[in-house]
């Protein structure tokens, strides 16, 4: 039986010379909900990236659910940070969740009906419905990251890759996303969230990986979120990390 | 001074006088800016002859300056209204002014025969065709000293501005915290490229301009990790290329803006190549540092 | 000249129906290239046709010893060193440090110089069939034959049915590259496929607009129609509209005042269709914006006053 909804091994990356990662064996177990904490510039969405193929690794590989990512696409969804994107596109809130459904469409075929009703379902998960024929343009930050949210989750996947999605977000935006992460969390999906606030990392994830370029702990948070394991990713005193866990 | 030996000199100051300016083009992201400002030349030119009847006044040059002015300016102020995004402003506003320029000369001016190869290639040859003689001795093409005045004129103008353009095009908006006024700065540079690629049009043309402009310095960018190593090689790549421009097109018997143009592209492609060969080089030693980092640890 | 002293006139009818065609075809197609932010690679791309149609007609003529003015022959000398332009400008900016604009700047130019020293070439040699090969530079729309139109509606009508036919990938892949990879589809065969259909409808427009004017075919049409639209289909139709009525507008007139060349003169009835969106649109225009916002302090004043 697989256990592991997510693994690396050997991961390095480096932009043009300077390396972002090094040797980074990264472990999720499936049904997990895995934060992935550490200071700026350390590598956390670019760990992302990697593992999803949009950054090529210098060395290693990731495998999903034990098989390559080629296999198993369907089965992985990623939410990018909104800044990813010109939300002075010209199309509306329902046409961009609908995109998340092509995947599973695959070349040529055309999204129909049942396409817009998934995605009509995904924007009500999120709260969004009433924006469905909105110009994106014309949505608050947290309304996009509700969208974008959406679109993850019309497609359906067992793994979900959320980059900061609580990164500036207004109060409602951010009990919806709360809500929809307890709902996956008990449909027994697995979500990987990069996440900045240690302060909250405690109430949504059970598993965390602290990351400064390199791994410096992984696991179970109860056992692996230490004092003196944030004091070192974040390179400061076992008394600045207890602010930092308190006040970020 | 030999015709040759003239005309040579002449592709080479015109590629220097150009390339010069062109390094803070290209560090600035405006490249494609200068393709714009050059085909605004044309309606400044004819606009310039109806007031003067004269090609040789200097009402031309700046006639024509302003009206890369104008470009610039026009298209800085369609981006930042928001309306219209990416690169797509720049595209806008020199077309028009093309048309208009080129509507006015077979309109007005039947009897000027339009030469479409003269205004997107320039002619050289035909540029270096008036000698300066003093005293009865010739001493190289009118045209040289011209361009000679442009080049002192930009050397001059980048050693004045040097911190301040440096500042304001690595960041502009701590260049204005610091109180430089980042937009003069802006439009004093961008009248400064107008002028020399104005003057630098009878030797280019509106197209191929853009190469001695562009081509040097961002084959010089490849290389060098300051900017006085980039003002430097852009120099010696300006003047490579002006040498072997005008022997390629001597022995073709071709344009030799042209063959400029080709040689710099050329040259460009050949330090693509080098340097992605280098970087190849040093990231397999920082994979092997990296392996021996994990067998460390 | 009233319309049907224009229409009966075989020639203007030719430039008519020739130059929409392009105006539809480059407007539709070039508000993808709009919305990628790459709507300069149009300038490339014209650029780079010169030396394309230049070598499939030496080669045409050379090689295979026939006539060297084929136009479907041209037609795919360039498009194939258009595209070669287009993956050359974007493989350097993506593996350098060179940034888009020079290393588009750096592969026009190349392209170009490469097509005026071929031009000089053919024209040093005894080649049956060169006259004609001025016109790529500025354009020549009254030479349009009934055989040139056939070839650009079946060409351009080619890229639209691609167009069609991927729209769902063009969309995705314009919108989010990032989450098109992450879904499945490969992003570079997308890319060849979108930059191929835009390469064509510029290359069907090269000999009768000129290549220095192409540019404004494929921006002014999209930067326009953005300005009334909220979705993709309704930018590409309106665009296309916008590139067919103002072409056709503008080839009208300029035979209608004579002595006008065509390609200038539909490039400013394009621009003025430009200059109305951005004034006159109901959304973003810059007159509503700003009566917007001044009746926006006017109240706020007026709340400030009242309010003690």
């Amino acid at each position: 039986m697989t256990t592991l909804a997510c693994s690396s091994t050997n991961l390095s990356v480096a932009y043009r010379a300077e390396p972002v990662l090094r040797n980074v064996d990264f472990q999720v177990p499936v049904g997990s909900v895995m934060g992935i904490v550490g200071p700026n510039g350390a590598g956390k969405s670019t760990l992302m990236k990697a593992l999803l193929g949009l950054v090529k690794p210098l060395t290693g590989q990731a495998r999903f659910f034990d098989q390559p990512l080629a296999k198993v696409r369907q089965r992985v969804g990623y939410m990018p940070q909104s800044t990813s994107v010109d939300w002075d596109f010209p199309t509306t809130v329902a046409d961009v969740v609908t995109m998340g459904t092509y995947g599973a469409l695959g070349w040529l075929r055309r999204p129909g009906k049942r396409e817009r009703r998934l995605a009509f379902t995904a924007l009500e998960q999120t709260g969004m419905a009433d924006f469905a024929t909105r110009q994106i343009g014309e949505l608050s930050g947290g309304q996009r990251q509700r969208v974008f949210l959406a679109r993850t989750l019309v497609q359906n996947p067992d793994l979900y890759f959320l980059d900061e999605p609580f990164q500036g977000i207004d109060a409602k935006s951010q009990q919806a996303m709360v809500e929809v992460l307890h709902t996956l969390r008990q449909a027994g999906k697995t979500v990987v969230i990069v996440h900045h606030d240690l302060a909250t990392l405690v109430d949504y994830c059970d598993h965390v990986t602290l990351l400064n370029r390199r791994i410096v702990a992984s696991g179970q948070v109860a056992e692996t979120f230490t004092r003196s394991a944030i004091a070192t990713t974040y390179e400061v005193s076992e008394d600045q990390a207890a602010f930092l866990e308190f006040a970020s | 001074m030999s015709f040759v030996v003239g005309t040579a000199l002449l592709a080479a100051v015109t590629a220097v006088a150009c390339s010069l300016p062109g390094v803070f083009v290209v560090l600035r992201k405006g490249s494609m800016l200068v393709d714009a400002i050059a085909h605004a030349v044309l309606p400044g030119i004819v606009v310039g002859y109806a007031l003067t009847q004269n090609f040789d006044s200097p009402v031309l040059i700046i006639g024509s300056a302003l009206a890369g002015l104008v470009v610039v300016l026009g298209t800085e102020w369609l981006g930042r209204t928001g309306l219209i995004t990416g690169d797509a402003p720049q595209g806008l506003i020199f077309p028009a002014l093309f048309s208009i320029g080129v509507i006015l000369v077979s309109t007005n001016f039947a009897n000027i025969h339009l030469d479409t190869h003269m205004v997107l290639a320039g002619d050289l040859n035909l540029a270096a065709y008036r000698q300066l003689e003093i005293g009865g001795i010739s001493v190289g093409p009118q045209y040289l000293y011209v361009m000679i005045i442009v080049l002192l004129v930009n050397i001059v103008f980048l050693t004045l501005t040097y911190q301040k353009l440096k500042i304001t095009t690595f960041d502009p908006e701590f260049a204005s915290t610091l109180g430089i006024a980042t937009k003069w700065v802006n439009t004093a540079f961008m009248f400064i490229v107008s002028v020399t690629v104005t003057t630098a049009f009878n030797a280019a043309g509106a197209v191929l301009i853009i190469a001695l402009m562009v081509a040097p310095p961002a084959t010089a960018y490849l290389l060098s990790n300051t900017l006085p190593m980039m003002l430097t090689l852009t120099v010696v790549v300006a003047v490579i290329g002006a040498f072997a421009g005008f022997g390629i097109a001597y022995f073709l018997n071709a344009a030799t803006s042209a063959a400029m143009a080709v040689f710099y592209g050329l040259l460009f492609i050949v330090t693509v190549g080098v340097e992605r060969l280098l970087r190849r080089r040093s990231q397999t030693r920082s994979n092997a540092l990296m392996s021996l980092d994990r067998e460390l640890s | 000249m009233s319309l049907l002293e224009f229409f009966a006139n075989h020639t203007y009818r030719m430039v008519f129906f020739g130059t929409m065609t392009i105006g539809l075809v480059s407007g539709a197609l070039g508000s993808f290239a709009y919305l990628r932010k790459q709507s300069l690679v149009s300038d490339v791309v014209s650029h780079a046709a010169l030396p394309g149609t230049l070598l499939a007609f030496l080669v045409a003529v050379t090689v295979f010893g026939v006539d060297g003015r084929n136009t479907v022959g041209l037609i795919i000398g360039a498009v194939i060193v258009g595209t070669i332009a287009v993956l050359f400008a974007n493989g350097v900016a993506n593996t350098t440090k060179i940034r888009i604009d020079s290393a588009m700047a750096v592969s026009l130019t190349l392209f170009f110089g490469a097509g005026m020293i071929l031009m000089r070439v053919i024209a040093n040699g005894e080649y049956p069939g060169k006259g004609g090969i001025q016109d790529y530079l500025f354009g020549n729309a009254s030479v349009i034959t009934t055989a040139d139109l056939y070839t650009s509606v079946v060409t351009g009508g080619l890229a639209i049915v691609v167009m069609l036919v991927f729209w769902k990938e063009f969309a995705l892949r314009t919108f989010d590259p990032g989450h098109a990879s992450v879904l499945g589809f490969n992003g570079r065969t997308i890319d060849v496929l979108m930059f191929t259909t835009i390469v064509i409808a510029i290359v069907i427009g090269v000999k009768s607009v000129g290549l220095v004017l192409m540019v404004a075919f494929v921006v002014t049409p999209p930067a326009a129609a953005r300005q009334w639209t909220t979705t993709l289909g309704s930018m590409v139709t309106l665009a296309g509209i916008f590139g067919a009525v103002g072409s056709g507008v503008g080839a009208y007139l300029s035979i209608a005042w004579g002595n006008v060349p065509t390609g200038p003169l539909i490039v400013l009835t394009l621009f003025a269709l430009f200059v109305l969106s951005l004034l006159l649109s109901p959304r973003r225009s810059i007159v509503m914006t700003s009566l917007t916002r001044l009746r926006a302090r006017k109240q706020l004043q007026h709340q400030l006053e009242t309010t003690p």
